[in-house]
């Protein structure tokens, strides 16, 4: 067979491990890529519908064949339904996440959890401020339980809008209000979104499009910021710290447990138990130099930005790194967690144990995590662990890992510019910034795996772009090594000379998919020194490697709050041309933002650039045509 | 005299032909019952994988001379008269592969069917639906393809469209030509996409 795994990726490790899953017959995300292809043509336009039995309907884009379906839906109507239906997913993935955090923080406040705490007081004491609540005088825990009961109502039905929603610019919110899109209760939206897209609801396309992005901006203001700060409040806001990336993190010697998945309410107690002493003598005893606890896609991330632990790899690398061998046991929790995994560490020893009470797998364990029972099983799952390295077979770890610094929250981000945001504004000013980007999303087997991701920052850094990024592209670029302070030498002289005086890497980590928010939070920061809007800021989005409903949320609050979005591939719509004109060229007009769709990372960075340039034209600061 | 027209131009890939063309050789003649028959029915149209992703339904051309009909030693293809159709005899076909390294288009396959004497693999390919046609319907994988990339016409009739069509484009003052332009949207992005994994090298 000819090689071809430069082909599906441009990392070192991808390669070798893709020739080592070859050799073991262990069949890949590419392989099934292939096997899929042609892809169904309806299906990528958007022009099929399954959401009642009069149908399933489809219709002809050549326009000869059916043009509405049996209810009388047109292409529009379906296009739209479809892409509104990806969104609530989304936002109900982000925000179920960010419920099951709350419930967590309801156990601890009532004593119902142990083993988690409230590590970041001052936090849980300054967003319960922004709930309203009364903290003067009031016990920790009680403000906990307080704050848990005002989130779980922001996921009811009754507010008129979202606590966090004052975060963003006053201009934005008034604009939400004027477009009708201020997302009311979290579970609302979603809920409301699969009711207009029941057959015989919303038959507007555009009304149905306004509502996809009120659902969304009820994840991004919501859902995903709940988690955010949650997180931060029950495992510590993230200060920068390095740690080492890519498969060469799995340790030969040592015990190598990985955790998968996103909720760190798993991962933060297989850490705790990971790092006891007693885990250590045990695994001493079982001819192990230690326990070496790694992560993988954004439950990784959560725990990297934490805590310093090793990232193995992103989204496309999750079976490669069972196929190293030296996975004593993989835990995962929930989203992005391919199917197939099971199936893969079936021709190794590793053990693979799933643990949320909504997300079974083919060849898993399942041991359900609770608040109540999940220190107790963590520590029982790294004793079984330790025990099963006995069990390996022959290892392959062909790579050393990289260094990487994360851990960049708001608030670190704000402390290493001095205390206030006043630094990267005047840097921007003076144009030694031209502005920022941030880079977030998936992989996806159609894009050459972590070029997209790194090709585009490379692009942006050059060009004096700050870069900031979370999920599995910033997995991607500090794989690539543009996430160490010395990574400055990629970025052009002004951002160079700015992250050199501070000390940061020109592309910063801020975290997993609901970090996203962080974004949104530290922009805010931006317009309301600036007291402009979110549209007017020299800012971007892009997703060079998508693949997810979550990213199409995560996409659609980034436009509706006013920032302009490049798109890799190209989402289900382009069966209605209304509906891509609407989403690349009318919502300017509706919330100062548009997509744009582009697959080449480098054609991708100059629209961005444009785009930047033409906002700080916009500002009255200098500008390069 | 109809026949099926491949215009690969307008293949969306959904490969509904190939679910199609294995109910109407099943027994029960419907999808649900077909997926669970013994044998599995199996399409004779095959949708491949063009370089950038894009469908292309494959199916036996019916050649005449036939590559396969002359290549067959114990005679069993043979034409049928009043339609041109190559068809293959399940009791004489020997499953020795001939008329397959002889078909230029990859279209015969080999496996057991229910219209085959039972547990025994023979040659099988397009039969050109002459039992559905025989009821006065049209080919199973034309009544599925609903973007017109499988059309039952005369030939002249089809190549007389593309005439018009070839004139008007060279008109004076010529309208672009009718299209998808979400379609063409989809295929430049996929297109770009297979050309930067390429350019990447």
């Amino acid at each position: 067979m000819t090689c071809t795994y430069h082909r599906q990726t441009i990392t070192e490790d991808g390669q070798l491990l893709l020739k080592k899953a070859e050799n073991d017959q262990v069949e890949t995300v590419w392989d099934r890529y292939r096997s899929q292809l042609p892809q169904c043509g309806y299906c990528e336009l958007g022009l099929s519908c399954r959401n009642c039995v009069m149908g399933p309907c489809r219709v002809d884009p050549f326009g000869e064949g059916p043009q509405r379906g049996v209810c009388g839906a047109d292409a529009d109507i379906i296009v739209a339904r479809n892409l509104c239906r990806m969104i609530a997913a989304g936002a109900a993935s982000h925000s179920d996440h960010g419920r099951d955090l709350v419930e967590v923080l309801a156990g601890v406040a009532a004593g119902k959890a142990p083993g988690y705490t409230i590590r970041d007081v001052e936090k849980l004491r300054s967003v319960a401020v922004e709930y309203g609540i009364e903290i003067s005088g009031k016990d920790t825990l009680v403000i906990a339980g307080e704050l848990a009961y005002a989130m779980q109502e922001d996921y009811g039905t009754r507010t008129a809008a979202l606590t966090l929603l004052k975060r963003a610019p006053a201009k934005r919110r008034e604009l939400w209000k004027n477009v009708g899109i201020t997302p009311r209760g979290i579970d609302r939206e979603t809920s409301e979104m699969m009711h207009r897209t029941h057959m015989g609801v919303d038959n507007g396309w555009q009304s149905l499009l306004l509502q996809g992005l009120r659902n969304a901006l009820s994840d991004g203001w919501g859902g995903s910021l709940i988690a955010s700060e949650v997180s931060d409040i029950l495992f510590g806001t993230p200060t920068p710290r390095p740690a080492s990336v890519n498969v060469g993190v799995l340790k030969k010697d040592q015990v190598n447990i990985v955790v998968h998945g996103h909720n760190p309410v798993v991962s933060e107690m297989i850490l705790l138990a990971a790092t006891s002493s007693e885990m250590k003598q045990l695994a001493e005893a079982a001819g192990a130099k230690g326990v070496n606890l790694a992560g993988v896609c954004c439950t990784g991330n959560e725990l990297l930005m934490r805590h310093g632990i090793p990232m193995a790899g992103n989204h496309l690398m999750t079976e490669l790194i069972l196929s190293t061998g030296a996975v004593d046991m993989m835990i995962v929790d929930y989203q992005c967690i391919m199917p197939s995994l099971g199936q893969v560490a079936s021709c190794y020893h590793t053990r693979m144990i799933s643990t949320s009470d909504k997300a079974r797998f083919p060849g898993m364990e399942h041991r359900e995590f609770h608040p109540e029972n999940a220190e107790e099983l963590a520590e029982q799952l790294v004793r079984e662990a330790i025990e099963n390295f006995g069990r390996r077979g022959r290892v392959y770890v062909p790579v050393e890992p990289v260094q990487s610094l994360g851990g960049f929250s708001v608030e670190s981000i704000v402390a290493a510019l001095g205390g206030s945001a006043a630094p990267l504004i005047e840097a921007i000013k003076s144009g030694k910034i031209r502005g920022a980007a941030g880079i977030v999303g998936c992989n996806n087997p159609k894009i050459l795996h972590d070029h997209g991701h790194v090709t585009l920052a490379r692009r942006l850094v050059e060009n004096d772009i700050l870069v900031v990024d979370t999920g599995c592209a910033a997995i991607a670029t500090a794989k690539a090594g543009l996430k160490m302070p010395e990574s400055i030498r990629f970025a052009g002289p002004g951002l160079k000379e700015v992250c050199g005086a501070l000390g940061i890497p020109p592309v910063l980590h801020l975290g997993s998919c609901v970090d996203n928010v962080r974004i949104l939070v530290l922009a805010s920061a931006l317009a309301n020194a600036l007291n402009v809007d979110l549209s007017d800021l020299p800012i971007a989005g892009a997703a060079p490697e998508w693949y997810s409903e979550k990213a199409v949320s995560i996409a659609a609050y980034f436009v509706a709050s006013g920032v302009y979005t490049v798109l890799g591939p190209m989402p289900p719509i382009a069966g209605s041309m209304n509906v891509v004109k609407l989403l690349t060229e009318g919502l300017k007009d509706v919330v100062g933002a548009v997509f744009a769709v582009e697959p080449d990372p480098g054609a991708a960075a100059i629209l961005i650039r444009r785009h930047v340039e033409d906002r700080r034209k916009a500002l009255g600061l200098d500008f390069r045509v | 005299m109809n026949q099926v027209i491949v215009h690969p131009e307008r293949c969306v890939g959904c490969m509904q032909c190939m679910a199609a063309c294995a109910t109407a050789h099943s027994r029960s003649h419907t999808l649900l019952a077909a997926i669970r028959e013994v044998p599995l029915p199996k399409p004779r149209i095959h949708v491949g994988s063009g370089r950038y992703a894009e469908g292309f339904p494959n199916r036996c051309r019916h050649c005449n001379p036939a590559p396969c009909m002359l290549a067959c030693l114990p005679g069993a293809i043979y034409r049928h008269p009043e339609t041109g159709t190559v068809l293959i005899d399940s009791d004489r076909c020997i499953n020795c592969a001939s008329c397959a390294m002889a078909c230029p288009f990859g279209v015969i396959r080999y496996h057991e069917d229910s219209a085959a004497p039972p547990r025994k693999t023979v040659a099988v390919k397009c039969d050109n639906c002459l039992e559905r046609q025989a009821l006065g319907l049209v080919p199973a994988c034309v009544e599925a393809c609903k973007t017109g990339a499988l059309t039952f016409e005369p030939a002249a009739q089809a190549l007389k469209r593309r005439t018009d069509q070839v004139a008007r484009s060279v008109s004076a003052g010529a309208e672009p030509a009718e299209g998808a332009p979400g379609f063409t949207l989809l295929n430049t992005i996929k297109n770009s996409l297979i050309a930067l994994q390429e350019a990447a090298h």
